[in-house]
């Protein structure tokens, strides 16, 4: 579960984790505030050492908005959903990609998501 | 903290909207007037104060030196800020903090901005670089996106609705429709903006403030300056700058914004003033969500009350606090590197008659609200009207 920081590529080492449906997370080793893996001082303490978290890619929408209007390089991706996500078991929260949303119907606030990959196109992907 | 009184001197614009000129024509344009305006020549100006984001877009950065080359005043030193929509609110608190600090007697603040000419789709794309990219913009969010997620979270959580938000862009077309420099002078209806076309939902076209091209541009001076050109000026007795997590999704409340409540704490204690004092508002209205959202982190209103605030018409023209007099980025325009100094432009224009028909009467305390991207980066300030002697 838990791995020493060793490179700072970070969001070659997210994008790595998100493709094992993981959410990459930094543990402050000082205080054990839980940070995004690109964060690189702890946002309690401004320690910089930090363990790895690899976090369930699962959680409950927290907000989001269904793009009527695709920007670039997203016109043909259907229609789709941006979401704010709250990762279960943690406060943390990440945002993603989720095709399929139509209407909000779709969507309430609460329904629960999880990550399935990351996209060199389209980002953090998530499925309902 | 203790600093030398500063004043703005004088101010002025270019219309807002579509514009042939190129980026350094509308800067320079602006420049004129505000210079004219402030009854001073190019030689008093010590030092000259740019914000600009997309100038790449029209083949220039490094703008400073060349407005400054071209207003004849080439020895003078020049920077050009950037904090995405924010960027003309930043960088006046940067012109304001020098001479505040002594640097200088009289520096010029000009915002500018020109990105129409590249097309909607190209200007939604280079805005959404104005995101923390690599969480939103890359994962399919759009501008009116991030804010259409947070007006979902605001309307979920104070039970608010479409209609309270279409009041908003209603209201300041009203204000809009006055101002001869607006970039969309049109009355709209709140039927209208339901029934305009979804951008990102819940946000419709007409929920969304226009991509605009233009310039605002300021001078600012000491007091015993402006007190020895016997013209009519203000004060700037509060000035704060706030951040907020860079990203929506580090919020942990995402119907506030940090950046506004903290630049409003640090504005409101060095002016010596509360809400209640301010006697009109321009607020940073990008998207009508965020008018919301705003007039309650600046303390106009309680949390969750602002929506029906606006449905009561507190904040017309002629209610309790008028906000956006000049019709905001809504009706106005949002040449976002200039937003931040056009607040400032309208409330000199407010305070030394210049304002026509969306004058706010007796009005002698004012606040101006800009920030960049989704309030990553915020600047609130606060004027005194000075009674000529």
């Amino acid at each position: 579960m838990m791995e020493k920081l060793d490179k700072e590529n970070t969001r070659e080492k997210f994008i790595e984790a998100a493709n094992r449906k993981k959410i990459l997370a930094h543990r402050c080793t000082k205080c054990g505030h839980l940070m995004l893996e690109t964060v690189l001082y702890c946002e309690k303490c401004s320690a910089s050492k930090f363990e790895h978290a690899e976090l369930e890619g699962s959680g409950t929408v927290v907000t989001y908005t269904i793009q009527a209007v695709a920007p670039e390089g997203f016109e043909d991706a259907g229609s789709y959903a941006w979401v704010v996500l709250k990762l279960d078991n943690h406060q943390l929260r990440a945002s993603g990609f989720l095709p399929g949303v139509k209407t909000p119907a779709d969507l309430p606030i609460g329904t629960k998501v999880r990550v399935t990959g990351f996209d060199a196109k389209h980002g953090l992907m998530l499925q309902k | 903290m203790t600093n030398n009184k500063v004043c703005v001197l004088g101010a002025g614009s270019t219309k807002y909207g579509k514009l042939n000129e190129s980026i350094i024509e509308i800067a320079l344009n602006a420049a004129k007037d505000a210079i004219d305006s402030a009854g001073i020549t190019p030689k008093d100006i010590q030092a000259g104060y740019i914000s600009n984001v997309f100038g790449v877009a029209d083949k220039q950065v490094h703008m400073a030196p060349v407005i400054m080359s071209n207003l004849g005043i080439s020895h003078v030193p020049g920077l050009t800020i950037e904090s995405a929509c924010g960027s003309g609110s930043v960088m006046f608190r940067e012109a304001f903090a020098n001479v505040a600090a002594g640097f200088y007697d009289c520096v010029l603040a000009l915002g500018v901005e020109k990105v129409t000419h590249t097309g909607t789709a190209r200007s939604t794309t280079l805005f959404s670089y104005c995101s923390d990219f690599f969480y939103e913009g890359g994962n399919g969010a759009s501008f009116p996106g991030l804010f259409a997620s947070m007006a979902r979270a605001y309307m979920h959580t104070h039970k608010a609705t479409e209609e309270d938000l279409a009041n908003v862009a209603v209201k300041n077309h009203e204000n809009g429709v006055l101002n001869p420099k607006a970039h969309v002078r049109k009355r709209i209806t709140v039927d209208e903006v339901l029934k305009s076309p979804v951008v990102a939902s819940p946000l419709k076209l007409l929920d969304c403030c226009p991509f605009s091209d233009g310039a605002s541009a300021t001078i600012l001076c000491s007091e015993e300056f402006a007190k020895k050109s016997g013209r009519l000026y203000m004060e700037i007795i509060g000035s704060g700058r706030g951040a907020s997590p860079a990203a929506v999704q580090g919020r942990e409340d995402i119907t506030t914004i940090p950046s506004t409540v903290a630049a409003a704490r640090q504005a409101y204690k060095m002016a010596g003033v509360t809400p209640k004092d301010i006697n009109f508002a321009e607020v940073h209205d990008c998207f009508t969500i965020a008018e919301i959202i705003d007039i309650e982190d600046l303390g106009f209103f309680p949390k969750g009350k602002a929506a029906h605030a606006v449905r009561d018409g507190a904040t017309r023209l002629k209610g309790e606090i008028p906000i956006n007099p000049s019709g905001g980025l809504k009706s106005k325009g949002h040449p976002i590197g200039a937003t931040g100094v056009g607040q400032v432009v309208e409330v000199f224009d407010q305070f030394t008659g210049m304002a026509g028909e969306r004058t706010v009467p007796n009005a002698e305390i004012a606040l101006t609200h800009n920030f960049g991207a989704t309030g990553a980066s915020a600047a609130v300030h606060i004027f005194r009207k000075v009674d000529r002697k």
